[in-house]
């Protein structure tokens, strides 16, 4: 039975696995476990994953999954055609697997883009594969390089959905921080400009959560559709709740228990990290209870304060990292909607008043936000 | 007769890297390195916190986030004149360690090991390990499926390791090596919260105490890993290097013979003793190693994208002002040289170092920790046959960092002996931003020398610069018309066919390139910033 691939057993475990991460009842793994079988029997779903202005953390990222692990991913569940981090050709054997993937199974490929799109001079800031045309090399006449620009183009037509991953992808990230030189547009407005009605998911992070990526693509594959998804297209199921109100320092910080230095970190105390410049008041995903790294910590878990890493605000809006949020938010509270926190500047700034309501001793108002 | 054949991408290395290499009568003739993305991150430092540059700048590289977020950390304690305590110098240590261990396997099984290994030979497995029957059956399927993707296509080669049972271990291992390198990323995160991506370090220290708890949690994971590194790790190197067919790779892919190790992994609070030293080589003399002086570092611009104006000039002065236009470029990537010299950077320079100080008695007997590693593994053979013929290529390359590996993980069993719980871990002076002040960090990454610069004003960010290790092996031709060290690395390698030049991939990947770290630098026309400077 072991030497015929993936068993029945195997998809049950699967199943099981699968709802965990997509947080449904274990009732459903029957249910899944037949999803996932005549997914197989179909041949498994066609994948391109190709990378932008990235820094490859998200690959790394991904490679730290537990259910299901990396081995999983790649053997039993996608049929990963091009991934640069992982796959064996190089070369033009390995851009000719996108060139095939996208004729052959147009409508069918998810296409993953890790990393935003430069689009300043003729995209020449981010180019991989060659293209018609020579260019000279000292001398020498040799192939053009072929701009991500220029792929997008072609890939994003015939790709069932786009998965922007990582907060750079989703919104810019950290390279949008030097937008006027590169050009640097985030997969979502790229997209648009090709098929405005191409499904397009933000797997935000930075960098990602493997759960929420591969969660995304499973939830994907199993319903054939689009997970829900919030005002920045991130979907809910990981990025619908507030850090703030999940946190396992929530009672230190309605106790006015504010870690100040970091000798003084009895590892017990859990002091809240608000005035360390904690952003987890300003921030939506499910970090507190599903952690990171097989669930061994988190960066609150880490006497750290959060940095906002799945906000479209991140980073150049929520620095400085370290300050606490009054810093940015109790002045600028006006220009919340620049800041990219609409609603969270509701929240904030409910949040700030009880802040200095403790620390001044008083009560905080009937009827304010929390 | 000659032809130009040009590799892009370049995979299973991080980020964007285009090799062309000139093929004459089944030999490379020439070849030329090529970074083709490019960000700009330190721009965006300037006027900021100093406090969020660690966060920053760490994302450079999502494979090594823990070597930029370390040196940021001592470029910002120097600063703001830190005296870093034991507890929070020897936290750093074993999360860098922790992070070597993680790159080094990543990087061996997961980068490398499908340049050697033919994962199609598992069909023809015939042993009984239930595991690797399991393995086969999956392979299988994928076969019938016709869908081998990503293992397959592949540069065609008639060398791959092709015995089953050999074969059919090493792929095993493959998926063995993708929990060991996720085990060790856990380990880090016990002491700095996650990866990739940490928060644990700050100036001044780190943000969690070492309690008897944590400690336990840490050797733990430390100690299966160590089990495997000795067992599985080091073994394979020398499965692979066993290989017949391979033995050229011995000598092929030597980069020039000079060598450069800034040192890393700080035994004292002051930084002056270093775990693995500082020191460089010249024309491969090992048993002279000499003492490294910043001041000798010069970059060249001749073939980069970047204005003339960017030429010669020291890292402390350096400039960085790009044109995508320029004649006779053909890389974001500049050329940095050592007293004009191109050099290579990276596990193989730091264990020569190492080597050579030991060798010459500079670092006393009872205090040797490679030469003895070396002859317990029988490789002292070996290694004096190189030493003389002077030539360090591929496969040296691959054992070299597989045994600083197992020095490190040996190492970090002693460091977590010296945590001392309830002792500080962090020096308030961090949270001191000095008006006007400059602070210098240098370190070792998993893949070379890499050193950070701040100047501090008005409590802010004035500039910020990096200086990385990819820069130097995968730097494009000098003013001199010097090659980088991956380009001479290539030059005389066997390319029989040139529609399958795995010789060539096996060569650049041996270097563990980095090209998200070579490139981040930012444009000073559109930020106003007028010295700047990359590598
Ligand atoms: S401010 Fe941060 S540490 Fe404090 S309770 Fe909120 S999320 Fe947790
Ligand atoms: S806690 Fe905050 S900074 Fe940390 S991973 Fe979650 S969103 Fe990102």
């Amino acid at each position: 039975m072991e030497e015929k691939g993936v068993t029945r057993r195997q998809f049950i475990k699967y199943a099981g696995a699968t709802a965990a991460l997509l947080g449904l009842s274990q009732a459903l793994v029957p249910e899944i476990a037949r999803a996932l079988e005549e997914m197989a029997a179909s041949g498994k779903p066609p994948v391109l994953w190709i990378q932008g202005q990235n820094c490859t953390g998200c690959s790394v990222s991904f490679l730290n999954t537990n259910y299901p692990d990396a081995a999983e991913v790649v053997l039993d569940k996608l049929s990963v055609r091009y991934q640069p981090t992982v796959m064996a050709a190089a070369g033009y054997q390995a851009f000719g697997v996108i060139e095939d993937t996208a004729k052959e199974l147009a409508g069918k490929y998810v296409l993953v883009v890790e990393g935003p799109i430069p689009t300043a001079e003729g995209g020449e800031f981010c180019t991989f594969g060659l293209e018609e045309g020579t260019k000279d090399l000292l001398g020498n006449k040799v192939p053009k390089d072929k701009p991500i620009e220029v792929w997008m183009e072609q890939l994003v037509p015939g790709a069932a959905a786009v998965i922007a991953l990582g907060n750079c992808a989703s919104f810019g990230g950290i390279p949008a921080a030097n937008a006027e030189v590169t050009g640097t547009t985030a997969v979502l407005d790229v997209v648009k400009k090709i098929d405005k009605d191409k499904p397009v998911i933000n797997v935000s992070g930075c960098p990602s959560h493997p759960d929420w990526f591969i969660g995304t693509v499973l939830y994907y594959l199993l319903n054939g559709k689009v997970p829900e998804l919030d005002r920045y297209n991130r979907p809910t199921m990981f990025f619908g709740k507030l850090i703030h109100e999940n946190c396992e320092r929530r009672a230190s910080f309605d106790a006015g228990l504010f870690l100040e230095d970091w000798n003084d970190n009895n590892p017990d105390m859990k002091l809240c990290l608000f005035k360390m410049g904690c952003k987890g008041p300003v921030t939506y995903a499910d970090c507190p209870t599903r952690r990171w790294n097989s669930a061994v910590n988190w960066c609150v878990g880490a006497n750290a304060p959060c940095h906002g890493c799945a906000e479209p605000a991140f980073y150049k809006d929520l620095s400085p990292l370290y300050e606490p949020l009054p810093d940015i938010n109790f002045m600028g509270i006006n220009n919340a909607e620049t800041l990219g926190w609409i609603a969270a500047g509701a929240t904030a700034a409910g949040i700030v008043g009880h802040y200095l309501y403790k620390q001044l001793g008083k009560k905080a108002p009937e009827g304010g936000e929390e | 007769m000659a032809q130009i054949v040009t590799i892009d991408p370049v995979t299973r290395i991080e980020g964007h890297l285009r090799i062309d290499v000139e093929v004459e009568d089944g030999v490379v003739k020439d070849a030329w390195s090529s970074g083709t993305m490019f960000r700009g991150i330190e721009m965006l430092l300037k006027d900021k916190h100093p406090w969020d540059a660690q966060q920053v700048t760490e994302r450079i590289c999502g494979v090594c986030p823990l070597v930029h977020g370390t040196a940021s950390s001592y470029n910002l304690d120097d600063a703001m004149g830190v005296e870093l305590p034991d507890n929070a110098r020897l936290i750093r240590n074993l999360c860098l360690g922790a992070n070597f261990i993680q790159s080094h396997i990543l990087h061996f099984y997961h980068l490398a090991a499908l340049d050697y290994v033919d994962v199609t030979a598992v069909l023809n497995y015939a042993g009984n390990n239930p595991g690797l029957k399991a393995l086969k059956g999956k392979i299988a399927g994928l076969a019938k499926a016709n869908d081998l993707y990503p293992f397959m296509p592949r540069y065609e080669s008639d060398d791959y390791v092709s015995d089953p049972e050999v074969a059919t271990t090493l792929v095993g291992h493959y998926v063995e090596a993708l929990e060991a390198r996720k085990k060790a990323q856990e380990m880090l995160s016990i002491f700095y919260g996650r990866m990739p991506s940490f928060v644990g370090t700050i100036p001044g220290g780190v943000t969690v105490q070492p309690t008897v708890s944590n400690i336990a949690a840490f050797r733990s994971r430390l100690a299966e890993l160590r089990f495997w590194i000795d067992n599985v790790y080091v073994q394979d190197i020398m499965t692979v290097a066993g290989v017949p067919a391979y033995s050229i790779f011995f000598t092929a892919g030597d980069s020039g013979g000079n060598y450069l190790a800034y040192g890393g992994f700080d035994e004292n609070s002051q930084g002056t003793e270093k775990f693995l030293p500082s020191g460089y080589i010249l024309a491969n003399g090992v048993s002279a190693v000499k003492t490294f002086d910043e001041q000798q570092i010069i970059e060249s611009v001749k073939h980069s994208w970047y204005t003339e104006d960017c030429e010669g000039r020291q890292p402390s002065d350096g400039k960085t002002d790009p044109d995508l236009e320029k004649d006779g470029a053909y890389s974001f990537l500049k050329a940095p040289r050592y007293e004009g010299k191109p050099m290579e950077v990276g596990p193989m320079a730091r264990m020569l170092v190492l080597a050579g100080l030991e060798l010459s008695g500079k670092i006393p007997e009872n205090k040797q920790l490679l030469v003895p590693l070396i002859k317990q593994l029988g490789l002292d053979a070996k290694v004096t046959e190189l030493v003389t013929a002077g030539k360090f290529g591929i496969l040296p390359r691959h054992a070299m960092r597989a045994l600083e590996c197992k020095l490190l993980a040996d190492q970090m069993d002693v460091w977590l002996d010296q945590l001392k719980p309830g002792e500080p871990i962090w020096d308030p002076k961090g949270k001191d931003i000095p008006s006007d002040s400059q602070g210098m960090g240098l370190v070792e990454g998993p893949r070379g020398a890499l050193g950070h610069w701040i100047t501090i004003s008005g409590k802010k960010i004035a500039n910020y610069q990096c200086v990385v290790p990819t820069t130097w092996n995968a730097s494009p031709r000098d003013k001199e018309g010097n090659r980088g060290p991956i380009e001479t690395s290539l030059l005389g390698l066997p390319v029989p066919d040139p529609e399958n030049p795995i010789n060539v991939v096996r060569c650049v990947r041996s270097f563990d390139p980095c090209l998200a770290c070579a490139i981040h630098v930012i444009h000073p026309e559109h930020n106003g910033v007028k010295e700047f400077r990359v590598v």
